[in-house]
């Protein structure tokens, strides 16, 4: 069991961004629909890195101007042509140590759903609200995470997330239906 | 015609997500039976009614890189293009979004915008009404060769010879299907617009468009056979734009839609993305506001053999091939230099074939000494332009056209 758990979480740490503040809101932006190592290969000036983001918004990343803004500071410092700052917590991370945030932001369901508002998709409470108490509604969610899913909760579909370990899968399954 | 498309789309859909999401349910009980067995890898899926990279990858050859999975961008390295004509199975792999699988009996192509009539054909409605043409032609995608600008640029990161093909193209010209739908005054632009889905909703259609002196060019094709056989999926089934000579963006895949416009279109993927600075900037600075959008390649060459490294004997001749080609225009000469570039001799030019096929050349050479030998090629179009050493640089990485060089080992 502790070996399934330190595997999945080798895989999963394999494409990431050096930790810092803003990185895990960088990281569940960019990955929607591309690796993260065209992040990483690519240093650039802060001018280079904001018209990138202004091409990626342009292109449909849902990101907002606040967001927006952490996200040019972060890869800024980050992965600027000048030396990069050691790497630090994210302090702009709403994770903590909150296990359950952890596993949000690692699977980047916080990209796109909060606990109580509707974000690009619906708020954790809704699909609760709506599914707890159906039978067989956690194989059903489980299976939408994996293969992606449209048309529940309105057009802008889910991007799949095939790859999400079985075990994290059946905690935040668990979790999200006790949130009603 | 939209309808009926969406209306295919929808059922394609719906047949095969019911499809995936049983095999979810079935791998996560599998799973959850036993935890023992190592986690998938954690890249997503392709989302219903579109192709998975394996599948693609199946198609190709074993001699293609993969530079990323998301997108899913390769291509074969300039050794392994020993080839005059490019077979299917090493054309390179570039798209913006996602590749989608289309149900030929439901795929139209409509013209719409500046002219007369608005028309639409189904592929089989497109061979019965139009001539058929086939010629070989080349593509090359616009951050081809990326990876050979310092400081590096933004991008897919191809390799030192990037990303490009020539592969021969069937289909009927962009010409003829204009003139059925008959043109008002004041078209000036066309643009493709291609059935690829993103990742998700909000991602922006990739539409390019292209002027319409280009688009009535006798070699502007909709294409729906590559070397013979209907296009693979990952290369615009089952009809394309071929746009050769011209950076590959502007031959959209999955074509659906033509619209004639008075201007070029206006959307991401001509404004933001396709675009070098109208005057140059200092390597590592940002695009300024003056931009042009990117059309026709400028001279180009490779050598294809023999491959980086190879061992020859010094007693035995070298016998060097490359291609050579130009997005507009042709190819003058192609010369060879065995000394890093201060003295150059001739290659011989195979004849010119179609309009924008790459040329063929050849050069045979008599090693002098033993050790490391480095050969450069360089081709000249016919108006005087010739390949630079290194490409100016421009802050997305286009048009990288420098000298190829491949060194082998001379042994006694």
């Amino acid at each position: 069991m502790l070996g399934f758990f330190c595997q999945a979480g080798l895989a999963q740490d394999a494409d990431k961004l050096t930790s810092g503040p803003g990185s895990t809101l960088t990281e569940n932006k960019c990955k929607i629909c591309h690796e993260l190592q065209h992040i990483r290969r690519t240093p650039l000036s802060r001018g280079e890195w904001a018209d990138n983001l202004k091409n990626m918004r342009e292109r449909g990343t849902p990101m907002t101007d606040g967001e927006l803004a952490t996200i040019l500071d972060y890869l800024s410092a980050y992965y600027s042509r000048d030396p990069a700052p050691p790497a630090a917590p994210d302090s702009l991370s709403s994770a903590g140590s909150d296990p359950i945030a952890k596993l949000l932001e690692a699977h980047a369901c916080s990209g796109c759903h909060t606990l109580d508002k509707r974000v690009v998709g619906p708020s954790f409470r809704e699909v609760a609200q709506r599914y707890a108490g159906e039978a067989g509604a956690a194989a059903r969610l489980a299976a939408k995470v994996r293969s992606g899913g449209q048309g529940a909760w309105g057009q802008v579909p889910m991007p799949p997330a095939a790859g999400i370990p079985a075990a994290d899968l059946a905690t935040l399954i668990g979790w999200v239906l006790a949130q009603k | 015609m939209d309808e009926t498309r969406r209306s295919s789309r929808r059922s394609s859909r719906r047949t095969f997500l019911s499809g995936v999401a049983g095999a979810g349910a079935y791998a996560l009980l599998g799973e959850a039976a036993a935890q023992d067995k190592p986690a998938a890898a954690p890249v997503p899926a392709a989302p219903p009614g579109t192709v998975t990279n394996e599948a693609i990858k199946s198609g190709k050859d074993a001699s293609m890189q993969y530079h990323s999975e998301r997108p899913l961008t390769g291509s074969v390295p300039a050794h392994q293009h020993d080839f005059d004509v490019t077979p299917t199975d090493r054309m390179f792999v570039r798209n913006n979004l996602l590749t989608p699988d289309i149900d030929v009996a439901q795929h139209r192509l409509a013209v719409k915008g500046l002219v007369d009539k608005e028309v639409s054909f189904s592929l089989d409605e497109l061979k019965k009404n139009f001539p058929a043409v086939t010629l070989q032609g080349m593509l090359e995608c616009a951050g081809s060769g990326r990876t050979n600008y310092l400081p590096t640029a933004s991008g897919t990161p191809w390799g030192q010879t990037g990303g490009m093909g020539c592969p021969k193209w069937t289909g009927v010209r962009v010409a003829d299907v204009l003139k059925a739908a008959g043109m008002k005054s004041g078209a000036a632009h066309v643009a493709g617009q291609g059935g690829d889905p993103g990742m998700i909703a909000t991602a922006a259609p990739v539409i390019r468009s292209v002027p319409i002196a280009k688009a009535m060019d006798e070699n502007t094709l909709l294409a729906w056979d590559m070397n013979g056989a209907p296009l693979p999926k990952i290369h615009g089934y089952p009809l394309r734009l071929v746009v050769p000579g011209w950076v590959g963006s502007a031959s959209t895949k999955w074509v659906h839609t033509l619209t004639v416009l008075d201007a070029p279109f206006k959307g991401t993927y001509m404004t933001s993305s396709y675009v070098t600075p109208k005057w140059s900037v200092e390597p590592g600075q940002k695009m300024p506001a003056d931009t042009v959008s990117s059309e026709a390649w400028p001279v180009k060459s490779m050598i294809t053999f023999p491959a980086p490294n190879a061992r020859v004997k010094g007693s035995d001749r070298v016998t060097v091939r490359g291609r050579a080609w130009v997005g507009e225009d042709s190819i003058n000469r192609v010369e060879i230099s065995v000394d890093e570039g201060i003295t150059w001799q001739r290659a011989r030019l195979a004849s010119r074939g179609d309009r924008y096929a790459w040329r063929t050349f050849t050069f045979d050479y008599q090693p002098q000494r033993l050790g490391y030998l480095t050969f450069l090629a360089r081709a000249w179009d016919d108006r005087g332009n010739a390949q630079p050493m290194v490409s100016g640089w421009n802050p997305l990485g286009y048009f990288w056209n420098g000298v190829h060089r491949v060194g082998v080992m001379v042994e006694a």
